[in-house]
C-alpha cells in the first residue's frame, strides 16, 4: 500500500492534478489498485455540470493512467523515475455509469505489454462493485530533456 | 495466406488510422506510415489478442513492414499449432 506521500514521490502530477489518493494493492509489475475519493469540492464539478455534477471521463482516464505510472514504476521498468514526463498514446474506453460527489472510485490496472518506455494495460474503475469505466491505454515515458 | 495478410493489413490500418491500401507489403512503418514505437507495441498486442498467441517482445524490432509483420505473426502460429 502506498499513502499520498509515497504517490508523490512517483507521480510528477500535484494539484490539482494528482488524481489517485492511495494505492491500496500492488503487485509489482502485475497489478496495481488505486483509490480516487471524488468530493464535490473538485473545481471541475462547478462548471461539469452546474446542478448536475458528473466527473468527467477524461480525468477517470487520468487517474487510470496515474495508476499505470505506479505500476510501470513498480515494474522496475523505465517508466518512472525523477525527470521524465508522461505521454498517453490510445484510450480505448467505455464509461458505463456516471460518477458523482461522494463516490469512491477503485481503478484497477493490469499490463497487456510493458516495455522499458512504453506500455499498453488493461483498466477497470469501479463504484462499489459496479463497473464505470473500462477499457485500454498505451502511454509512454521520455526522460526530460 | 493471403487472408492472413489482409485480416493483418486491416489491423494495423485501423491503428495506425491509414487506409488499408496504404499498408503495402514493403511499405517500411516508420519512414513511410509514420508509425511509432507505441503504435509497433499496439499491433503486436492486437495480434496477440486475435490470434491468441505470445509474440516476445524482442520481436517488435521486426515488425518494420507489413510482410514483416506477418512472417512474425506466421511464425508464432505455427508454433501454436505445433503445441495444440
Amino acid at each position: 500500500m502506498l499513502n499520498i506521500e509515497q504517490i508523490q514521490e512517483i507521480l510528477p502530477q500535484r494539484y490539482p492534478f494528482l488524481m489517485i489518493d492511495r494505492v491500496t494493492e500492488l503487485e509489482p509489475g502485475k497489478k496495481a489498485v488505486a483509490v480516487k475519493n471524488v468530493s464535490f469540492n473538485e473545481q471541475f464539478f462547478s462548471g461539469h455540470f452546474p446542478g448536475r455534477p458528473v466527473m468527467p471521463g477524461a480525468l477517470i482516464i487520468e487517474a487510470m493512467a496515474q495508476a499505470s505510472i505506479v505500476l510501470f514504476y513498480s515494474g522496475k521498468s523505465g517508466l518512472s523515475g525523477k525527470n521524465m514526463s508522461y505521454y498517453l498514446g490510445a484510450v480505448k474506453m467505455r464509461f458505463l455509469q456516471p460518477v458523482s460527489p461522494g463516490d469512491q472510485l477503485i481503478i484497477k490496472v493490469e499490463p497487456l505489454k510493458m516495455l522499458s518506455n512504453i506500455g499498453i494495460v488493461s483498466a477497470e474503475a469501479r463504484v462499489g462493485d459496479k463497473v464505470v469505466a473500462r477499457g485500454e491505454i498505451s502511454l509512454s515515458a521520455r526522460e526530460n530533456g | 495466406m493471403e487472408d492472413l495478410e489482409n485480416e493483418i493489413r486491416n489491423l494495423i490500418a485501423e491503428i495506425i488510422e491509414k487506409e488499408p491500401r496504404e499498408v503495402t507489403p514493403d511499405a517500411r512503418f516508420f519512414e513511410d506510415l509514420g508509425v511509432d514505437s507505441m503504435m509497433a507495441l499496439e499491433i503486436l498486442a492486437a495480434m496477440e489478442k486475435k490470434y491468441r498467441i505470445h509474440i516476445p517482445e524482442e520481436k517488435l524490432t521486426q515488425l518494420t513492414t507489413l510482410r514483416q509483420t506477418v512472417a512474425v505473426a506466421r511464425e508464432f502460429l505455427d508454433k501454436k499449432g505445433q503445441d495444440a
